[in-house]
């Protein structure tokens, strides 16, 4: 198996790597780049434990075969915190109780920066859509989903 | 009950920053220097002879570095958490499929991988049995020595001739309820790594972390001093993480290995190989008088445990006595049968035998009341459980005046959303179920919890949790309780994760009674701690301790007035000079006085109960069958609150978990012979499946043994969804479904 | 996975030589893919990747044809102007393929090739009267989308050849359409039936144009063309959409499986086809009244 090149920009940083095409860009960031927030929950698409941005776009990292992302942009939980501050989507989560075993919860983050970048204003049945992709056993959504209403409200104001 | 610092709020969870910023470490995020990585070979048969293992061409790969089969185990082979009737490696015999045979440990997962698909295995295929019933039959394939009926319970209470002879209408119907699978976003995952000094360390989402040392111990035939099993950050476990398999894989495959090795589970492994909420066929027989007062109830149960016990007898114990409901009945008759079958293996599941149940007996009360032409409500007041009355197995039910409260509220909520019109085309119907859960582990199994308090140089407080945090927030509130009882901020307590090297001995997290006895644990420690407190700063001062007075963390001087008050630190710092420190540990057992009826077997009875109530309204397209849960309220019995929105949060995923049992959710054999084993096919709630508005209403009835009251409500939160639903739809269609998840087929007209 | 060689075309052309050579797979978005390869006992040699093949991703509309490149995803679907005027029923059925995630990686020529009898894309193409282009070096092949499709998994594309395009006609404005799924659950699921309509009413209010294509009823997503016939020249009425209810039962053939038994099956195709003939329906009975 011919070794392939890959360059990947994760979280502003880029990396310039050689590894065997056989891998998913899940298996890539966790690693090769520590990148551990990223988690592995199913291996195919079905629970968005996996999920990270990747030029502007939420995907399943686990999807994604490591060639295929060559030259992309990926985002990652990691990555959210500017300067030590956090993400307002990080803020809500942990004061309105979003959070229970955590294992969803970078994917589900991700799934919902994805949604707030493109429309910053979602309403209750826009954020279960784009979250229709992420399951949690722990939570129910409720809180998750007034974590994602109340960070929109505050990202409106800044 | 007043003016409490930190119980009653909504502290911030301890490791929330961590989840949400990606630095929490589950296992399956470990490197560890020189990582080997194990893969398991299974079984791909239900049930069948092994009649050879040829691991000559995969051990030839290069970077294979070990194989592990049944043959290299070194200790007791065979183990269980109550019968031993496991090996953690197949010997001669498979009896599910997905049965781990053999451990390949390589440098890699794709060499470990490709070694795998090499190893010969020759099965010879015995005939399988996947149904409880059937495999109680006489002429059913034999699957353990002793026969396929793990264990009979009987508990009867009153005479039940009598009772039935009393009754105006007798109803005999059948339930059935499915295997569920927990379904924790984690798969299992262990990390095992073997040092220089021949000493063990493993690394193990568990909830049971002292059973995994000594079932490993055993297994290994090594000393539990050897061994040190550590807890990483868990993500969720729900029962299923109540099993040592994988730690016992992962320690095998170290030994043999001489290295670090780490096993993660796929998804579909851990759905083959972990264990689940056992299915059951339940037979009721009710008698009740026009009134509506039941006279008499005989049941029958049969549970399907799977190929190896698990916790089965265990589960057994709880679904019998949960039988009746929450329901003064005065003639009861329980039977229930625990088999044997080449299904994967049934054991602890959050509910333990009560969500079974109460499908069965909350169905049956709205068919009661349907009978009668009484309402859904009122059949159920002349049946709850009042003050002083006792279950059937003669213990009395704690609180048990939260029914009424319980039902009145329901009352209102029924009322209210039976008021909203369906939507063009729908059906819709409201319907109630009530709830009952038992917490501990049952008279005469050692529930004891042990919890320890460290204060640290810089004045803070270090709680060692002596049980594994699942993800619910159990760290969380010992810390909110170690604070109050402390006197101190919650900010001051700081929590580490289960090391069983250097943590007090828990138990094992499960049972709806971590924050009960964790609770009671704590304050037995802190009391301690606060007396070693005075106790050095006595010494260290020279102040007599009787003019040391004890305060929010302080310690004031009684015989100096205007004193500067001594902070704890003060203490703690130069005791770290002497290289000393103030530890205390408190150690509660669960409350199983001389009181407590004894003519049942160990483990039963249960002595404390959890009651909830819930309301539920569905809107049904009646063409296609489809439901619509569009409101829920729970009404729950905490105690005491703790921490409000952690509880809401478990209730919630109560709710998400308890319809997905009712709608979702089967883990059953397809057509192929294949288990369901993909998350396309099992089924979870999404956002999109959840009700839009869901209430959850939490009362306190407080619990005289608990800490501020404190009772349990990990599990209870989803028990009464599937018999809300199922009386919902009653009520929409007029169509009485006798089994979960509802199909479609049975409503679409 | 196993192991395999990661190939990368340049452009199409590079793509025509690299698949002269057999056995090699293509992986677009990957969706269905991946988890097969995880399945799957022995994986090609060779993987091409032709996720960034940026001549097959386009949405365009040209002499009343409208074009979809294969490489399209869904969620290109779902926010295309031109396929929201001149598709709204592919537009409805990608909104509800997968989640999120999935939508941004699947592509609609991944949803065509791989043929599963229950793809969401099918019906909503199938009423369109759609076209597939396929691209090899001994040039391109076009064939209507009903005889590409075969049985469940297969296709008519040849080994050396690529889908590149997929086309149908825009509309006359008196017709509209409508697509209708249910799968087990809500949220991110497999269809246990889904269904589009087409329906277009002349100036008496009659119905002159009829097509309806169920999917996950037989081993292709199918057009239920004798049920169309029934229904023209009729004026369009509940009575109506009841009276074909045992054509569409001759039409179909749908098996059980794990999401649902061919009864209910059978029973979903007829009410999901009358759902979606009378969605149709009113929303041009009201475009017409506007």
């Amino acid at each position: 198996m011919k070794k392939i090149r890959v360059t990947l920009t994760v979280n502003g940083h880029t990396h310039l790597f050689e590894t065997d095409p056989n891998r998913t860009l899940l298996e890539v960031l966790r690693e090769d780049i520590g990148l551990t927030g990223v988690k592995e929950g199913c291996s195919e698409g079905e629970c968005g434990a996996c999920t990270v941005i990747m030029n502007d776009e939420p995907i399943n990292s686990c999807l994604v075969l490591i060639g295929q992302a060559d030259n992309s942009n990926i985002e990652t939980i990691e990555g959210l915190a500017k300067d030590g501050k956090p993400h307002p989507l990080q803020k809500a989560f942990v004061e309105l109780g979003a959070v229970q075993c955590g294992f969803c919860t970078p994917g589900m983050i991700m799934a919902s920066k994805a949604l707030l970048d493109r429309d910053p204003h979602p309403d209750e049945e826009q954020i279960r859509e784009a979250l229709s992709g992420n399951i949690c056993r722990c939570t129910g959504y409720k809180k998750i989903i007034e974590a994602v209403q109340s960070a929109a409200e505050e990202m409106s104001h800044e | 009950m007043n003016n409490l610092r930190t119980v009653g709020k909504s502290e911030i969870r301890v490791d929330a920053w961590d989840k949400v910023n990606g630095s929490a470490k589950y296992v399956a995020d470990f490197q560890v220097p020189n990582l080997k990585h194990g893969v398991v070979l299974r079984s791909s048969q239900h049930h069948a002879r092994i009649t050879s293992i040829d691991t000559r061409e995969a051990l030839q790969i290069p970077g294979v570095i070990a194989i592990v089969t049944a043959k290299d185990i070194p200790g007791e082979a065979i183990y269980g958490p109550i019968i031993a009737d496991r090996s953690p490696l197949a010997n001669d015999r498979v009896r599910f499929m997905g049965e781990p045979i053999a451990i390949i440990v390589a440098d890699t997962v794709e060499i470990a991988h490709q070694a795998r698909k090499v190893i010969e295995v020759i099965y010879q295929p015995l005939p399988a049995v996947f149904d409880p019933e059937q495999a109680l039959q006489t002429n059913a394939p034999a699957i353990h020595p002793d026969g396929n009926l793990l264990s009979h319970f009987h508990v009867e209470n009153g005479d039940i001739e009598t009772g039935f002879n009393a009754a105006d209408l007798i109803l005999e119907e059948s339930f059935s309820v499915p295997r569920i699978y927990p379904g924790y976003l984690e798969t299992e995952a262990s990390l095992a790594l073997w040092d220089e000094e021949g000493k063990l360390t493993v690394w193990f989402s568990s909830q049971k972390p002292f059973a995994d040392r000594h079932t490993i111990s055993q297994v290994l035939g090594m000393p539990e001093d050897d061994i040190r099993v550590r807890m990483a950050v868990i993500g969720g476990a729900f029962g299923g993480k109540e099993d040592s398999n994988m730690a016992v894989l992962a320690a095998l495959a170290a030994w043999k290995s001489r290295c670090a090795v780490k096993i993660v589970n796929t998804r579909e492994e851990s759905m083959l190989a972990h264990p689940k909420r056992h299915p059951a066929r339940l037979y009721y027989k009710v008698g009740v008088k026009n009134d509506g007062v039941i006279t008499a109830l005989q049941a029958r149960v049969y549970m399907d445990t799977g190929a190896y016990a698990s916790y089965g007898p265990a589960v057994a114990q709880l679904l019998t006595e949960t039988i009746p409901g929450p329901y003064h009945i005065p003639n009861v008759s329980a039977d229930t049968y625990v088999a044997y079958t080449n299904s994967p293996i049934s054991g602890a599941m959050r509910g333990f035998g009560s969500p079974q149940t109460n499908f069965a007996y909350e169905s049956l009360m709205d068919m009661l009341a349907n009978r009668l032409g009484m309402d859904a409500v009122e059949i159920r007041r002349k049946n709850i459980w009042k003050p002083g009355d006792r279950n059937f197995t003669r213990v009395i039910v704690n609180q048990a005046e939260a029914l009424e409260e319980m039902l009145n509220r329901a009352a209102q909520s029924i009322e209210e959303l039976k008021k909203i019109p369906p939507a063009p085309g729908k059906q819709s119907g409201v319907g109630l179920a009530l709830a009952v859960q038992t917490m501990g582990l049952g008279r005469g199994v050692p529930d004891d919890s042990t919890h320890q308090l460290e204060w640290l140089p810089n004045g803070k407080v270090l709680v060692r949790v002596g049980a594994p945090d699942l993800g619910q927030g159990l760290n969380t509130v010992a810390a909110q309780m170690a604070a109050e009882a402390l006197g101190i901020d919650y900010s001051q307590i700081e929590t580490a994760l289960v090391d069983t090297a250097i943590s007090p001995d828990g138990g094992v997290t499960c049972a709806s009674r971590m924050t009960y006895l964790t609770g009671n644990a704590v304050q037995m420690a802190a009391q301690k701690l606060i007396d070693s407190l005075v106790y050095e700063a006595s010494r260290l001062l020279g102040i007599p301790r009787e003019k040391l007075r004890y305060q929010d963390g302080t310690l004031i001087r009684t015989d100096q007035e205007g004193a500067n008050p001594i902070s704890a630190a003060d203490i703690t710092g130069r005791l770290a000079e002497e290289d000393k420190q103030i530890i205390a540990s408190g150690t509660f057992s669960f409350p199983y006085g001389p009181e407590i009826p004894d003519h049942l077997p160990i483990g039963m009875p249960h002595v404390k109960f959890c009651l909830a109530a819930m309301v539920a309204r569905v809107e049904i397209d009646p063409e296609l069958g489809i439901i619509e849960p569009t409101h829920i309220v729970s009404i729950n019995d905490l105690g005491k609150v703790v921490n409000p929105i952690l509880a809401e949060g478990q209730i919630e995923g109560g709710i998400a978990m308890g319809l997905g049992y009712g709608l979702t959710e089967e883990m059953c054999l397809k057509d192929n012979h294949q288990w369901v084993s993909r998350l396309t096919e099992y089924l979870f709630q999404t956002t999109q499946d959840m009700p839009r508005n869901m209430e959850t209403i939490m009362l306190e009835y407080p619990e005289s043994t608990g800490p501020y009251g404190v009772k349990g409500i990990a599990e209870i939160a989803t028990v009464p969804e599937a018999a809300a639903i199922a009386n919902a739809v009653f009520a929409a269609t007029g169509i009485r479904v006798h089994r979960i998840p509802i199909r479609r087929e049975e409503l679409a007209k | 996975m196993e192991a395999f060689d990661f190939l990368v075309p340049a452009n199409l052309q590079h793509l025509a030589t690299l698949l002269q050579t057999p056995g090699r797979k293509l992986i677009a978005g990957g969706t269905d893919l991946i988890p097969s390869l995880r399945q799957a006992h022995s994986l090609p040699a060779q993987i091409i990747d032709i996720s960034r093949l940026r001549e097959l991703r386009f949405i365009r509309e040209q002499n009343r044809i409208v074009h979809i490149g294969a490489l399209t995803s869904f969620r290109d679907v779902q926010n295309s102007r031109i396929l929201n005027e001149t598709a709204p029923a592919l537009v409805q059925a990608a909104g509800q393929i997968g989640s999120p995630m999935i939508r941004t990686r699947g592509t609609l020529g991944g949803n065509i090739a791989n043929a599963s009898p229950a793809a969401d894309s099918l019906p909503a193409l199938l009423i369109m009267d759609a076209s597939v282009t396929m691209s090899s070096q001994n040039g391109l092949r076009t064939l209507r989308l009903c005889e590409f499709l075969l049985d469940p998994g297969k296709t008519d594309i040849h080994p050396d050849e690529i889908l590149t395009d997929i086309f149908f006609e825009k509309l006359p404005s008196n017709c509209a359409t409508s697509f209708v799924k249910i799968g087990p659950r809500r949220g991110m699921t497999i269809a246990i039936v889904n269904a589009a309509a087409l329906v277009g009413l002349d100036s008496d209010g009659r119905i002159n144009q009829a097509r309806l294509s169920i999917g996950a009823v037989a081993p292709t997503a199918l057009r239920c063309r004798r049920t169309e016939q029934a229904l023209i020249g009729n004026l369009p009425s509940e009575k109506l959409w009841e009276s074909i209810s045992s054509l569409i039962q001759e039409e179909i053939s749908p098996i059980n499986d794990i999401r649902g038994t061919s009864q209910y099956r059978r029973r979903a195709a007829f009410i999901l086809s009358k759902r979606a003939l009378n969605a149709a329906t009113q929303s041009l009975q009201t475009r017409m009244q506007a």
